[in-house]
């Protein structure tokens, strides 16, 4: 299927009847490069491009003036979830609870509304009015820059991927699973058995169970387990030769980790930060930090656009192995 | 003989209308029971199983019998297919289309179309009562039909027979 017709049948297809012949009607350039739609209830639909906020659409295209724009109505809202959820609203109170749903093709809808509190927390949400939408696009070998790097002598390096938000850590997550899953003859790595421990699925987006993600022949998913938990069931469960997490940052996070690599387990994280520095002074990694597990630190940026290789480094010796700005090109373009 | 004939074949003609009427009261009984079934089971898969609506609506239908099999999976069909019309509607128009298929009157098929509007909207505990409700209105269809199918179908019956005499009476 190409890209123009996964947009089609994936993206336009749940939209209100309202909004498909102007999502219908984009360039195929435009398509191409939408990340986010954000809707919101009564006021101008707004598309989110790479790397270029705040276009509004409009009906002749899309707009930087959000007074000419298509206004979402409360109607369309309500179309909208109907969509999303197959008619089956009441299906979805996990996803209400957690905040967002993972659509075929792997694409993310958040939502937001007047949440229903009981004792226990959120239990659902009602008024549902703020829809953002976030388009999943595999990107195979956005992480060949990196990969040469974070193996030694045939085994994947204990890694951690720290950049703010929104700067590619998933993506280069989700190519790291299918390459080390597949193997990389041309860097001497066959093929490993590797477990994604997915608390939010957006690594693999499993819909139903299926990975929506070529996440590799030998990757088995966790999928919206809570991420201390997922990283044991695995353990025990699936003998994995490589784990795969995202947004490690709670403080049991630090001790299922270290749980795995005593297990001789290679682990590929993610964190939030600008930094190792920063990353490391959180309390789920200074256990890790401190004890020196991590192998390579990899740095993100959205310096040229999301996926900008800062450095990758060795955070016991301090040793930087490069500095590849060919990632954003890879990451984003 | 041909005028004996023809008064035999217009009061059979008149006595057949009668009984047919009188079993469209008997079926509509059956239907209305069948969907009462139908939407206790549809009831349990949304508020136990929380299965989505098209594979709930096949699921039932898998376990009626016609003419419910054949909304339900039209209903299923409509609701889910790639036509991306509003569920309400998709269910309004598995009802119409059903119209010619079964022997309900307007006010059953009202009860129908008015959950429409609810189905798969809310949450599961929402969507029981809407399905509770529903299944309250046909219980009383359902109680009313059977009590006044004793004396209407009789009535048809006996109605077609008369009407065929008095034809046949009149023409001779």
């Amino acid at each position: 299927m190409t890209g123009q017709d996964r947009f089609e049948q994936e993206i336009v297809a749940v939209m209100p009847p309202r909004l498909r012949p102007l999502f219908s009607a984009l360039p195929a350039e435009v398509r191409e490069r939408v990340t986010e739609i954000r809707l919101r209830v009564s006021r101008p639909v707004m598309i989110v491009l790479a790397g270029d906020d705040h276009w509004f659409l409009g009906p002749k295209g899309i707009t930087r003036d959000p007074a000419g724009a298509f206004t979402f109505g409360a109607d369309e809202g309500a179309q909208f979830l109907q969509f999303i959820s197959r008619s089956s609203v009441y299906a979805l109170e996990e996803e209400f609870r957690q905040g967002y749903v993972t659509l075929p093709g792997g694409h993310r809808v958040g939502f937001c509304g007047e949440a229903v509190v009981d004792g226990q927390g959120v239990r659902t949400l009602k008024h549902v009015a703020h829809f953002n939408l976030r388009i999943a696009r595999e990107l195979p070998g956005v992480a060949d820059p990196v990969l040469p790097y974070l193996i030694s002598r045939g085994r994947v390096c204990h890694t951690l991927v720290v950049s703010p938000p929104g700067c590619g850590k998933t993506t280069l997550l989700r190519d790291l699973a299918r390459q080390i899953s597949r193997g990389v003859p041309a860097l001497g790595l066959g093929g490993l058995n590797v477990a994604i421990v997915d608390e939010r699925s957006e690594i693999a987006a499993c819909h139903r169970g299926v990975p929506q993600h070529d996440v590799g022949p030998r990757t088995d998913i966790s999928d919206r387990c809570p991420k201390a938990a997922g990283i044991f069931h695995v353990l025990r469960a699936m003998s994995p030769q490589v784990l795969i997490t995202d947004e490690i940052g709670r403080p049991e996070d630090g001790p299922a980790i270290m749980e795995a690599l005593n297990a001789g387990v290679s682990v590929i994280a993610s964190a939030h930060g600008a930094s190792w520095a920063e990353a490391a002074s959180r309390p789920a990694l200074k256990e890790l930090a401190g004890a020196g597990a991590i192998e390579r630190v990899v740095v993100l940026s959205r310096r040229r656009g999301p996926g900008t290789l800062e450095r990758v480094t060795d955070p016991r010796s301090g040793r930087h192995f490069g500095n590849k700005p060919s990632l954003a090109a890879v990451c984003m373009s | 003989m041909w005028r004996l004939f023809g008064a035999a074949l217009v009061l059979a003609a008149c006595g057949m209308f009668g009984a047919l009427v009188a079993r469209a009261r008997t079926e509509r009984i059956r239907v209305l029971g069948e969907l009462e079934t139908a939407f206790s089971m549809l009831a349990t898969e949304i508020g136990y199983a929380a299965t989505p609506l098209p594979e709930a609506l096949l699921k039932v239908s898998r376990h009626s019998p016609p003419p419910v099999d054949g909304f339900l999976e039209r209903a299923a069909g409509e609701i889910a297919g790639p036509s991306g019309v509003p569920t309400a509607e998709a269910w309004a128009a598995a009802v119409r289309a059903q119209r010619s298929r079964w022997c309900l009157a307007r006010e059953d098929e009202a009860v129908l179309l008015d959950l429409g509007p609810y189905l798969g909207q809310t949450g599961a505990a929402d969507q029981e009562k809407h399905l509770r409700l529903t299944l309250t209105r046909l219980g009383r269809l359902h109680a009313r039909a059977e009590a006044e199918a004793h004396v209407q179908s009789r009535l048809w019956r006996y109605l077609g027979l008369c009407a065929g005499g008095l034809m046949v009476l009149l023409f001779y």
